[in-house]
């Protein structure tokens, strides 16, 4: 964009003096060497003071000496000979965003295209809503932009929680109040707290959408399954189109043992939400327990057609080569197991000491 | 916890199995005279060395009829560790010890009269084997360590001697499990060794950020484990490279024997941590060839790598095949390898019940064993987490447990109440009938602590106990396949984590009043016995002659 900028202010120049110390300030610049450059485009503004283009350049030069704060007087100037520049607006506003001004810089950063800067200094103000959905605009324009990932993150997060510390701080007894604290509490893996909360939340409004869910797997985590289960099963209950639950609900059965109801639960999820990848491997899973190694082979084989590469591939081909292995189906079973090594270097979870505190 | 049927009215029935379903399996107490401490000597730097001990072994060291108990002690580690490493053995505070049990149950300690003070300044205390390597029909002990491993040949008098050098079993490295057992059948019996890492203090790590814990093992190279073959003349040869075993680096822990393929010659499980579990399957012509991966022991069903750790192989199902079950780490839950027969072994961790009964805990020591001698084997598990910070880093896990003890239900475990109300670091177990009264006890080792002994409550239901007296075969009968009104034990000493159990075979048998034994020696000889009486402690000497 600098080297755009340049360009097109190159085309302005009137005077052939002042073009020629143009010329080498773009040069300069070019070449970073920021000093050379600022001293150019200052001969440029003191030759024609009634060139916009000379100030814009000085000011960019500036800033792009990290000098920031040198940049506004140029750039404020460009703007009082032409208020419609919207160089000079979008190089002000950075100026201002990146000195902390950024309510300053906003009313300029409204009238450039790029939005990620106006979306950033909203959340510096703390116009959230403004910034998420310019920041949003933003991510459509450059998908994967880190900085704009992250902001957009931020801006969501922030919004989030001004709407959550406005119900804390409103209804600090709702059932809503105790569900926030509770999801709050499970983010920080204080999960007596998180359980105390969700309790209390599902106390004052049994049945509250999400939150048996929520507090299965507060229960799962500590490895209380039969308590996971029954929290897991309400949430089925209440929500009997809700995959996640039946998933949720099959996988506290399966880790009881509870095979042939943990199968029927992930055939449910299955239905309700087909191909997803886990809910495949665990179906296989407890059609293998069951022995019925046919509804295991479909059930991976399936995964397998949707994902080839990831840990949940790799460990659908190692209970392939354990079906394979017990049918005598050598030639299979030696296959399988080759996938299953080819992936298992790449997908293997870290070992345990390394993934969690453990040995 | 009894599985027989009380002859009394039904509503008192009721009454009865609910008062005794609540009640507590043992009495957890010390008794009297066994004052060992064990000190594993915490430090700032986290040396590995210090979160593993240490091993108990039960034997009857002096033939009196009664259960002795020896305990391995680690030693003093200082912070930092200064070379050359010196743990302070000949200190009486880090000495092993033995207690020799008395008529009224207390325990007398005669490790100095024994000779078994002072272990060597040099060595960080583990684990010890138990078996009559030399048939004088005295147990003898090997004792592992960090630094050089120990042999000593009990005299028969009371006494034993370091006949380590003579021997040639020193081994070297970081040893964790070890056990006798007969692999060629020669009616000697040889020696393995579980090696962890190549490790020491010069090259320790400390892992954790901020948190400053114990390394996972993978920050450290793995190594081999020996095996020592009995030469008959009180002398070994490590014959680790020949027999195949050192072709697998591993990080062993823990050691189990058993034949799970009937051929006749004795197999090796190694649970190794942090990576496959080694099924080292015995070709029967002094080789073995590791075949975990193959046979469905290496991985946990989900295709994962496990932190093996305690390991014991023998029937909980009663189909007369060996299975497998291993100790882990939280999220990982115990391994169940049911012995399919066939060779090969099916991961049964879920339906067994021990998935949701382990999957927050943290395994060691142990052991199957019919607690309520209703014909079915219960299980136990030495349990507390390898960090003692883990809390701090995790809220969900425990560095201090109480052990895991569940009855066997027609093979799924349930848990119950064990009677141990305080958690603790437990590490080692071995198991055994203390006092003679038919139903099996524990005694569990624990980091910093006194152990813990488990003296069984009883009940009503019979039991047979058999001792074997191998005259073809090895003296202790190591090996022998011993079958008792449908079920299955493998006579060994080995197993559990760092421990030795007693080498008597205890079998529950429910309301049965007598007994069909059929014994199945290492030497081939099959032998059996009608009309057993129960509720006995039987020796059984094997033919000469097949």
């Amino acid at each position: 964009m600098r080297a755009l900028l340049f360009l097109w202010f190159a085309w302005q120049v009137a005077s052939p003096q002042a073009a020629e110390h143009m010329q080498a300030g773009i040069a300069a610049d070019k070449q970073r060497q920021f000093a050379v450059a600022i001293k150019e485009f200052r001969q440029v503004t003191e030759i024609d003071p009634s060139l916009p283009d000379g100030f814009i350049s000085l000011g960019q030069a500036y800033m792009e000496n990290g000098d920031y704060g040198s940049a506004f007087a140029p750039l404020k100037h460009a703007l009082e000979l032409n208020a419609d520049s919207l160089p000079a607006h979008q190089l002000l506003g950075y100026a201002l965003l990146a000195q902390g001004y950024a309510g300053e810089a906003i009313p300029h950063l409204q009238l450039a295209p790029d939005k990620t800067a106006l979306g950033i200094a909203e959340i510096q103000t703390g116009q959230l809503a403004e910034a998420v959905a310019n920041l949003q605009a933003a991510q459509s324009a450059h998908p994967n932009d880190p900085d704009v990932l992250y902001y957009l993150g931020r801006a969501s997060g922030l919004l989030a929680k001004q709407s959550i510390d406005t119900l804390l701080a409103a209804y600090p007894d709702s059932a809503r109040a105790h569900q926030a604290m509770a999801e709050n509490y499970f983010v920080l893996r204080r999960m007596p707290d998180a359980e105390k909360e969700y309790s209390e939340a599902l106390r004052l409004r049994p049945g509250l959408p999400e939150a048996h869910l929520a507090l299965g797997e507060v229960y799962a985590g500590a490895f209380q399954w039969p308590k996971a289960e029954e929290e897991f099963r309400m949430q089925a209950k209440l929500q009997p189109g809700n995959a996640e639950a039946a998933y949720r609900l099959g996988e506290a059965l399966l880790e009881q043992g509870k095979v042939h109801e943990a199968r029927a639960e992930l055939l449910r999820a299955d239905r309700l939400m087909p191909d997803m990848p886990e809910t495949l491997y665990s179906l296989g899973k407890a059609a293998s327990l069951e022995s019925d190694p046919a509804a295991a082979e479909k059930a991976w084989t399936k995964l397998l057609s949707i994902e080839k590469q990831s840990a949940l591939a790799a460990q659908a081909h190692f209970g392939l080569a354990g079906i394979y292995r017990k049918q005598g189906k050598t030639a299979e079973a030696q296959r399988e197991m080759q996938e299953f090594q080819s992936l298992q270097g790449a997908n293997q979870p870290q070992p345990a000491g390394k993934q969690e505190p453990q040995h | 916890m009894l599985n027989i049927p009380l002859r009394i009215s039904c509503g008192l029935t009721v009454m009865l199995w609910a008062a005794t379903l609540a009640a507590p399996v043992f009495d957890v107490n010390l008794p009297h005279g066994l004052d060992f401490t064990l000190r594993n000597s915490p430090t700032a730097q986290k040396y590995l060395i210090e979160t593993m001990p240490g091993g108990v072994a039960l034997l009857d060291y002096n033939n009196d009829g009664l259960l002795d108990i020896f305990f391995v002690n680690g030693g003093r580690v200082t912070s930092p560790m200064q070379m050359p490493e010196n743990f302070d053995r000949h200190n009486p505070l880090y000495w092993n010890r033995l207690y020799r049990q008395n008529k009224d149950g207390s325990f007398t300690d005669v490790t100095q009269q024994a000779g078994l003070a002072n272990a060597g300044d040099g060595n960080y205390g583990m684990g010890v084997a138990v078996g009559d390597y030399d048939n004088d029909g005295y147990p003898d002990l090997y004792v592992t360590n960090y630094g050089k491993n120990i042999l000593y040949h009990n005299n028969g008098d009371g006494t034993f001697t370091d006949v380590t050098a003579k021997a040639g079993v020193a081994a070297g490295g970081w040893s964790v499990s070890a056990g006798f057992f007969d692999y060629d059948n020669d009616g000697k019996l040889d020696l393995f060794v579980t090696r962890y890492m190549d490790w020491d203090t010069k090259h320790n790590k400390d892992c954790g950020g901020n948190y400053h814990t114990y390394c996972p093992p993978e920050e450290f190279p793995a190594t081999t484990s020996i095996l020592y073959h009995n030469n008959g003349d009180g002398t070994f040869t490590d014959v680790s490279e020949r027999s195949g075993i050192a072709a697998k680096k591993g990080r062993a822990l823990g050691v189990a024997f058993a034949d799970y393929d009937g051929d006749g010659f004795t197999d090796i499980f190694v649970a190794n941590d942090g990576m496959q579990q080694y099924l080292f399957h015995n070709n029967g012509n002094g080789t073995f060839t590791e075949v975990g991966l193959e046979a469905g022991t290496a991985l946990s069903e989900d295709g994962r790598r496990l932190s093996g750790m305690g390991v014991v192989f023998q029937d909980y199902d009663n189909d007369g095949r060996p299975d497998v079950i291993v100790t882990e780490l939280p999220r990982e839950i115990y391994g169940v390898y049911h012995n399919d027969g066939n060779g090969s072994f099916t991961y049964r961790s879920l339906e067994t019940g021990l998935g949701a009964l382990s999957s927050g805990s943290s395994g060691w020591g142990v052991g199957l064993e019919d607690f309520d001698n209703d014909g079915w084997k219960d299980l136990f598990v030495a349990q507390g987490h390898v960090l003692d910070n883990v809390e701090k880093i995790d809220p969900s896990l425990h560095y201090l447990e109480q052990p895991l003890l569940a009855m066997n239900h027609n093979g799924r475990f349930e848990r119950v109440d064990s009677g141990s109300t305080a958690p603790v670091a437990g590490r080692g177990a071995a198991f055994g009938d203390l006092n003679n009264d038919g139903w099996q006890d524990v005694v569990m080792t624990t980091l910093g602590g006194h152990p813990q002994v488990f003296l069984n409550r009883g009940g009503k239901a019979h039991w047979l106990v058999i001792t074997l007296r191998g005259t073809r075969s090895n003296r202790d009968g190591f090996g022998a396949r011993v079958r008792v009104n449908g079920q299955t034990r493998f006579a060994t000493s080995a197993g559990s984590y760092l421990s030795s159990s007693d080498k008597r075979l205890h079998f529950g048998l429910g309301i049965a009043e007598k007994a069909k034994v059929e014994i199945d020696w290492p030497s081939g000889i099959h032998q059996m016995l009608n009309d057993v009486h129960a509720d006995q402690f039987l020796e059984v000497r094997e033919p000469e002659k097949p």
